[in-house]
């Protein structure tokens, strides 16, 4: 039987090719695009690669600063001495480490500049992340303390400088200070990870930044066990209440939040200053939600079309009633050749998408990107899809299953 | 075999009641080949329909051997048609998107039957009204007596105890009706209940009883 009903189907596909491909279109545009899209969002969000610990640090980006009749405010990243005064030594944390945002600099070489995009980190920030090391090594604290002018760069800014993957020991030239390239690690994307290259936080020309509140450090703070988080998040709020903006007139208290990389986002979307656990579980609900609206706008038209196709097939289902298909056969044989379209649209999908996510790797529009299918979405994506193509050809294979059949073989549907 | 008491059906449209059939009594005996004649729109088709299940009566009560089916489900309705009844129809009503053995093969599909099995009966279905070597064509690739002749092997193939046609020579040429008209007393005479609606007097003679309809009664 299920040969038969699949012959029909492929039939019925080859004889309504328009109707075929704007059906596949439908599915296949669906499903490549919510694999696309769930890649980057792993790719930002879930464990892995170089952050593959996230799911179990917190990050502070930031802090907001005020006086007590609120007539000035600041909100930016940290300064160092909020890290260092308040941070480093909290209890509960494995490790605390410090680095700044990007910050963009040109590199003079042969004559030419490069924009390079640069951070400066302490010994802990190699350890909290676990970057792929492919030549020579990372700082260690050592190298921090003494303050060397030594350099990490990453594996594309070291082909695009030197014209090699592993210039060690080969200086770069930049703001005026000379660092000597001690490592090459892998490219990264990630939130904590992306640069071009490193230099130990200590190579700041003056010392001025060890004693600012505001700044332009991050932190990132490695709990022993993820079980750890909320009481980390707490000890971070009672830090903030009780910081000390001794000498600095401007100020005289302070917010910081420790967030997860999700909860920074949404965080950044709301531009809430409350500490609420629950604002990622909301935006992931909420990117949830977007993902099946946009599901639904296919299956919608598939509906729409296969009204009209099935409609077609009246007389057929008029025979097939007339030597003995029941109601609920002739309904699954409908529901069937959806099914059928939909798998075919999956494969077709999955081959797509994998292109899709190679050309963003291998053409370099966003630079540094890891990604790969997440077959478990992949799953999901399918699975639903066969969900609506169920739900869109039951509607009118159950209109037409019931039909009488003498209207139906009078192809009066 | 078919017991017909008192079956009466009306169709209705938003204004118009139209009575099709009317205090219809028929029995048909097992083997018999009966002709439904009658002018156009009297009702002859909707008799048959009603025989074989494909439309339900407005009144009365109908028997398939000898068991009361008008308040059958629609499960056992189909389980019944399938076992029972095998369709001929004026326009052939093949699927054109299916070869002629799947064409054939389309009843058993409704059966618990293994799929060797299925293609086997399909095949010899075929080569019974003499198209063995047409199984992989598609119906649009076969001349109108081709066609009924693929219809009459689909309404034989489950080996149903009634065979109902429904003008089955209409749409054919003399020499291609008499081909099929032949395939009909041949199937009968192995012991096949036949019913069929015709115009064709001369058609008609060669079964063993004619009914006649006429506004919608019997009228002989």
């Amino acid at each position: 039987m299920l040969k038969n009903y699949l012959l029909t189907a492929w039939n019925v596909f080859l004889r309504r090719k328009l109707f075929t491909a704007i059906n596949l279109a439908c599915i296949i545009l669906t499903l490549v695009v919510l694999l696309v899209v769930t890649a980057m969002l792993q790719e930002a969000f879930y464990p892995s690669g170089v952050e593959h610990r996230s799911n179990r640090f917190l990050q502070v980006h930031m802090i907001e600063a005020t006086n007590e009749k609120h007539t000035s405010l600041s909100r930016g990243p940290l300064g160092y001495r909020v890290i260092d005064k308040y941070l480093k030594p909290m209890p509960g944390v494995e490790m605390v480490a410090a680095v700044t945002g990007i910050e963009p600099t040109s590199v003079i070489m042969n004559g030419a500049s490069t924009e390079v995009n640069m951070r400066h980190a302490d010994a802990e920030y190699w350890r909290v992340l676990d970057f792929k090391v492919l030549a020579g090594r990372v700082p260690n604290e050592d190298d921090v303390a003494q303050g060397r002018m030594v350099a990490v760069l990453a594996r594309s800014m070291a082909v695009k400088l030197f014209g090699d993957p592993a210039p060690l020991g080969r200086q770069i030239g930049t703001g005026g200070q000379t660092f000597t390239v001690i490592g090459v690690v892998q490219d990264a994307l990630h939130l904590n990870s992306y640069a071009d290259m490193w230099v130990p936080i200590t190579t700041y020309p003056n010392t001025s930044y060890r004693h600012q509140m505001t700044g332009r450090f991050f932190a990132l703070l490695l709990a022993r066990t993820p079980d750890d988080l909320p009481a980390i998040r707490a000890e971070v709020q009672r830090i903030a209440a009780r910081m000390d903006f001794a000498g600095d007139p401007e100020f005289t208290s302070a917010q910081i939040w420790a967030d997860s990389k999700i909860d920074m986002f949404a965080r950044s979307l709301s531009s809430s200053k409350d500490s609420n656990p629950d604002a990622g579980a909301l935006v992931l609900s909420g990117i949830a939600a977007l993902m099946v609206l946009f599901m639904l706008l296919p299956a919608l038209n598939l509906v729409n079309l296969n009204v009209g196709r099935i409609m077609e097939r009246s007389t057929e289902i008029g025979v097939r009633k007339a030597f003995g298909a029941s109601n609920g056969q002739l309904a699954a044989q409908l529901v069937l050749e959806n099914v059928v379209l939909c798998l075919a649209g999956g494969a077709i999908a999955l081959a797509l998408a994998a292109a899709v996510l190679w050309w963003l790797e291998a053409a370099g529009p966003i630079p540094y990107l890891r990604v790969g299918i997440n077959f478990a979405v992949f799953g999901w994506g399918l699975l639903i899809t066969i969900v609506f193509g169920v739900l869109s050809g039951l509607v009118p294979a159950l209109k037409m299953s019931r039909l009488d059949p003498v209207h139906a073989l009078k192809g009066a549907a | 075999m078919i017991k017909l008491d008192k079956i009466s059906k009306t169709y209705h449209t938003d204004k118009v009641q139209t009575l099709a059939l009317k205090d219809i009594d028929l029995h048909v005996r097992k083997s018999e080949f009966v002709c439904i004649m009658g002018p156009s729109g009297c009702g002859k088709s909707t008799l048959l329909n009603i025989i074989g299940l494909l439309d339900r009566p407005g009144a009365g009560n109908i028997h398939i051997g000898g068991l009361p089916v008008q308040s059958y489900k629609d499960k056992h309705v189909a389980r019944l048609r399938n076992d029972t009844f095998g369709f001929i129809f004026q326009s052939f009503h093949l699927i054109n998107d299916l070869r002629v053995i799947d064409n054939v093969e389309l009843p058993l599909l409704y059966r618990s039957m293994p799929g060797g099995e299925r293609r086997e009966r399909a095949r010899a279905a075929l080569e019974k009204v003499g198209l063995g070597a047409r199984m992989e064509h598609y119906p649009n690739q076969l001349s109108g007596g081709q066609q009924q002749r693929v219809a009459i092997a689909r309404a034989m193939v489950g080996q149903p105890d009634v065979l109902l046609a429904d003008e089955p020579t209409g749409n054919l040429d003399s020499k291609m009706g008499a081909e099929v008209m032949d395939i009909l007393l041949k199937l009968n005479e192995e012991g096949t209940t036949v019913v069929m609606v015709t115009h064709d007097e001369a058609e008609a003679r060669r079964a063993h009883r004619i009914v006649r309809v006429f506004d919608g009664q019997l009228v002989a």
